[in-house]
C-alpha cells in the first residue's frame, strides 16, 4: 500500500509542478522525459510490476488531463510484455520510442498517432504491430488529447491475439477517468466552498449539497469498479479481466461525463468559459466515452462475457 | 480445512431436518416468517461457534478476519441461511457494549448474544425523531437505583420477540440535541412496556411501536457516562465497514437471477434487454465496492463509505423491484391466496431501503459535511 501512495504522491508532485491542466494544450517534450527518463514510469510493465501500479499512474495523469502519450505508450508495453516482446520493450521503457494504439482497427482517428514510433493495431482476433506508417494530425475538440489519420506504409507483423490488448486499453481508460473525475469533484467542491451567493457559501445550499453527495457516490463507484478491474489484470486475466474491463470502463466513462457536465453546471457562468478548466475535463470525458467502444456496447459485452 | 469448507460443511450439516422450513426464510419484508424456528436456529449457531465471529476472543468471539467474516456471509447467503433474528444483538448491541461497556455488563449480556438465547432490538427512533434522531424525547429518571423510562419508540424491528432493548432516552431534563442522552439498556418482558405492531404498505409487519411507560432497568444498565449517550450510539458507525454486505449481494444476486429467468421464460428479454444489462452492471459495481470497501490495501479512504454505500444499494434494489415488475407484467398486480411473491414483496419492501438505517437525503448530508466539509444548510 505504500508503495503505491508513494508512487501516486510522487507522480501527483511531478505533474503539479510541471504539467497542470493548462500546459496540457500545448506539446511540452520535457515533461515526457520527466515521466520516463526521470521516474521510470514506462518501465514499470518491463519491470514486472503490476498493472494495479500503472493504473495508479494513470490516475494522476488523469486529473492533469495529461497529453503525453503515456496511457497509449504504457498499455502497448504492458501488451507486449505478456507476449514476451524483445524488440520493442527497451525503447518503451526507456521513453526514447511511444506507441499509438488501434484497438478498435480503426486508422481514421488514432490517439497519439502523430510522434509515435510503433502501432498497436487490432486486426479482428489479430494484434500486430506496424512500424511504417504515416500520421496526418487531426484538430480534436479535446486539444488535451492528440489524435491522428493513419496510414499504413507496409502491413504490420503479427504478435498474437487483440483481446488482452484491448482489455488493458479499457483498464487503463478506466483508471484515467476515475483520476479526472475525482479531481472534478473536488474542483467543484471548491468553488462551491468559495463562491458566494445571497449572502452566504453555495455549498450551503442543500440543493446542490445533495448533488455533490451524488457526484460522490458516482466517482466512488467509478473508483470501485477501476480497482476491480486493475487488480484482475494479475488476480484473474483470463476469467474476469474479460467482464472487469469493459465494465470498468463504461461504468467510469459514464461517471466522468455525469460529473464534468455538473461540474460546469455547478460553476455557473464561469464553468462556461474558455479560461476555466471545466470544459478541458467537459471534452475529455466525453472523447473518452465516444471512443474505444460506447458505454451500452462495453456493458452488454461484460454481461455476455459472464455467461448472463 | 480451509475457513470456507468449514462453514460449508457445518451449514450442510445443520440447515437440515428440522431447520430445513428456514432456508431463503427471513430478511426485510418477510421478517414475520417462522419466527420460532428462527429463534432455535440462532442457537443452533450459537452452539457451532458462529455467532460474534468477529468478536475478540476474550469477550468470547473468535476473532476472525474480515476475509473469514466475509467469507461466511457469502456461504451463510450461498446457503440460504435464514435472516437472522439475533442480528440487533450480535451488530449493534454487542459491539457497542464490547467498545464502551464495563466488565460487568460484558459478563451480563455478550454470553446471552454469543449463545443466542437472548435477543435484542434498537429503541433509537421515536414518531418525532426519524432523520432527526437527536430530537428524542423519550426520557428516563435515575430513582431509587433504577432508571424509570417514559417514551415512544417507533420502527423496531423485532421488538415483539426480543429480551432487551438499547434505548436512547434524555436523561438530563431541559437538555436539547446531542447533549443529556443516554444509553440505557431496557429488559423488555415487564408491565412498563408495550409493543405494538405496525402494518407496514405490504400488508405485513415486523416493525412496531414501543410505548415505554414507567419500564424500570438497574441503575448499572447505562452503557458509558450518563449523558454521553449520542457518542456511544454514533460509536458504532465508527466500526460499521460493511462486512454483511457481501452476504446481502449473494441475496441480490439471486433476486436479479430470479428476475432475469423470468424474463427469458415469459418472453419479455428483449423489450427488457437493455435494463436487465444496466441492473447487472450495478450488482457488479456494488460487489466491487464492497470488496474494495473491505481491501485495506485500497487507498483514499473517504470516511463515509457506510453512506456511499447506502446510496448505491438501496436505489440499485428498489429499481430491481421495479424491473421486476415491468418483467412481469400485468399478472405482477394480482396477488394470489398465499399472498405477495418473493418478487411483489420485493417490490413493495425496497420502498424502505431508501428510507429506513438513515434515509437517503440524511446519507447525502452526511457525505457532504463529513467527506467534503461544506457548511451547514442554516443561517
Amino acid at each position: 500500500m505504500s508503495d503505491l501512495d508513494d508512487l501516486r504522491s510522487a507522480v501527483r508532485g511531478l505533474l503539479t509542478t510541471h504539467a497542470p491542466v493548462r500546459a496540457q494544450l500545448h506539446d511540452d517534450p520535457s515533461v515526457w522525459k520527466r515521466l520516463t527518463a526521470e521516474m521510470g514510469l514506462m518501465s514499470l510493465p518491463s519491470e514486472g510490476m503490476p498493472f494495479s501500479y500503472v493504473c495508479a499512474v494513470l490516475e494522476e495523469t488523469g486529473r492533469v488531463l495529461l497529453r503525453a502519450p503515456y496511457l497509449s505508450s504504457v498499455v502497448a508495453a504492458a501488451a507486449l510484455h505478456q507476449l514476451g516482446d524483445t524488440t520493442y520493450a527497451p525503447g518503451l521503457a526507456d521513453g526514447s520510442i511511444t506507441a499509438a494504439l488501434a484497438l478498435d482497427g480503426r486508422l481514421d482517428q488514432v490517439v497519439d498517432g502523430a510522434g509515435a514510433s510503433i502501432l498497436l493495431l487490432a486486426d479482428g482476433d489479430d494484434l500486430l504491430v506496424v512500424e511504417d506508417f504515416t500520421a496526418e494530425p487531426l484538430e480534436p475538440m479535446d486539444r488535451t488529447r492528440p489524435q491522428a489519420r493513419v496510414d499504413l506504409t507496409r502491413p504490420g507483423q503479427r504478435l498474437g491475439t487483440s483481446s488482452h490488448a484491448r482489455n488493458l486499453q479499457y483498464v487503463a481508460l478506466a483508471s484515467e477517468s476515475v483520476g479526472a473525475a475525482q479531481r472534478v469533484v473536488e474542483l467543484t467542491v471548491e468553488h462551491l466552498r468559495v463562491r458566494e451567493q445571497f449572502g452566504r457559501p453555495l455549498g450551503s445550499f442543500q440543493a446542490l449539497r445533495h448533488r455533490v453527495a451524488d457526484l460522490t457516490v458516482a466517482v466512488e463507484a467509478a473508483t470501485s469498479s477501476a480497482w476491480y478491474a486493475a487488480r484482475a489484470v494479475s488476480a484473474s486475466p483470463e476469467a474476469d479481466l474479460p467482464v472487469a474491463a469493459p465494465l470498468a470502463k463504461a461504468v467510469t466513462a459514464d461517471a466522468f461525463v455525469r460529473v464534468a457536465g455538473e461540474s460546469i453546471q455547478l460553476h455557473g457562468g464561469i464553468g462556461f468559459t474558455w479560461e476555466h478548466d471545466a470544459h478541458l475535463y467537459f471534452k475529455r470525458a466525453w472523447t473518452t466515452s465516444l471512443m474505444h467502444g460506447d458505454s451500452r456496447t462495453l456493458r452488454r459485452l461484460a454481461f455476455q462475457r459472464a455467461g448472463q | 480445512m480451509t475457513f470456507r469448507k468449514e462453514v460449508r460443511t457445518w451449514l450442510a450439516e445443520h440447515l437440515v431436518g428440522e431447520f430445513a422450513p428456514l432456508v431463503g426464510t427471513g430478511g426485510p419484508g418477510r421478517e414475520h416468517e417462522h419466527v420460532e424456528l428462527r429463534t432455535a436456529w440462532e442457537q443452533e449457531l450459537g452452539r457451532g461457534g458462529w455467532i460474534g465471529l468477529g468478536w475478540p476472543t476474550d469477550v468470547g468471539g473468535r476473532g476472525a478476519s474480515i476475509e473469514d467474516q466475509v467469507t461466511f456471509h457469502e456461504e451463510y447467503a450461498k446457503a440460504g441461511g435464514p435472516a437472522r433474528i439475533g442480528h440487533m444483538g450480535e451488530q449493534l448491541a454487542g459491539p457497542t457494549i464490547i467498545a464502551f461497556g464495563t466488565q460487568e455488563h460484558k459478563d451480563r449480556f455478550l454470553p446471552g448474544i454469543l449463545a443466542g438465547t437472548e435477543l435484542w432490538c434498537q429503541g433509537y427512533s421515536e414518531p418525532g425523531a426519524g432523520s432527526d434522531l437527536a430530537a428524542v424525547r423519550t426520557r428516563a429518571e435515575l430513582r431509587a437505583g433504577a432508571w424509570h423510562v417514559s417514551g415512544q419508540k417507533v420502527w423496531t424491528s423485532l421488538a415483539h420477540l426480543a429480551d432487551w432493548c438499547f434505548v436512547i432516552a434524555r436523561t438530563d431534563p431541559g437538555s436539547v440535541r446531542h447533549r443529556g442522552l443516554s444509553f440505557l439498556l431496557v429488559p423488555m418482558d415487564q408491565p412498563g412496556v408495550e409493543v405494538r405492531p405496525i402494518v407496514q404498505l405490504t400488508g405485513t409487519s415486523e416493525f412496531n411501536e414501543v410505548f415505554f411507560d414507567d419500564a424500570v432497568t438497574p441503575a448499572e444498565n447505562v452503557v458509558g457516562e450518563p449523558g454521553d449517550g449520542w457518542r456511544v450510539a454514533m460509536g458504532l458507525l465508527a466500526f460499521e465497514r460493511g462486512i454483511s454486505t457481501l452476504g446481502q449481494q449473494v441475496g441480490f444476486t439471486r433476486e436479479y437471477d430470479e428476475v432475469l429467468a423470468l424474463a427469458r421464460s415469459n418472453g419479455t428479454f428483449e423489450a427488457f434487454e437493455e435494463r436487465l444489462v444496466d441492473t447487472w452492471a450495478g450488482l457488479q459495481v456494488l460487489k466491487h465496492q464492497a470488496l474494495r470497501t473491505l481491501d485495506s490495501d485500497a487507498s483514499s479512504s473517504t470516511g463515509v463509505e457506510a453512506n456511499v454505500n447506502k446510496l448505491l444499494w438501496a436505489p440499485w434494489h428498489q429499481k430491481l423491484g421495479e424491473l421486476a415488475m415491468a418483467v412481469a407484467g400485468p399478472p405482477s398486480t394480482l396477488v394470489s391466496p398465499e399472498g405477495l411473491s418473493p418478487l411483489q414483496n420485493l417490490f413493495l419492501f425496497t420502498r424502505s431501503d431508501t428510507i429506513y438505517g438513515g434515509s437517503s437525503e440524511v446519507q447525502r448530508n452526511v457525505i457532504a459535511e463529513r467527506h467534503w466539509k461544506l457548511p451547514k444548510d442554516r443561517p
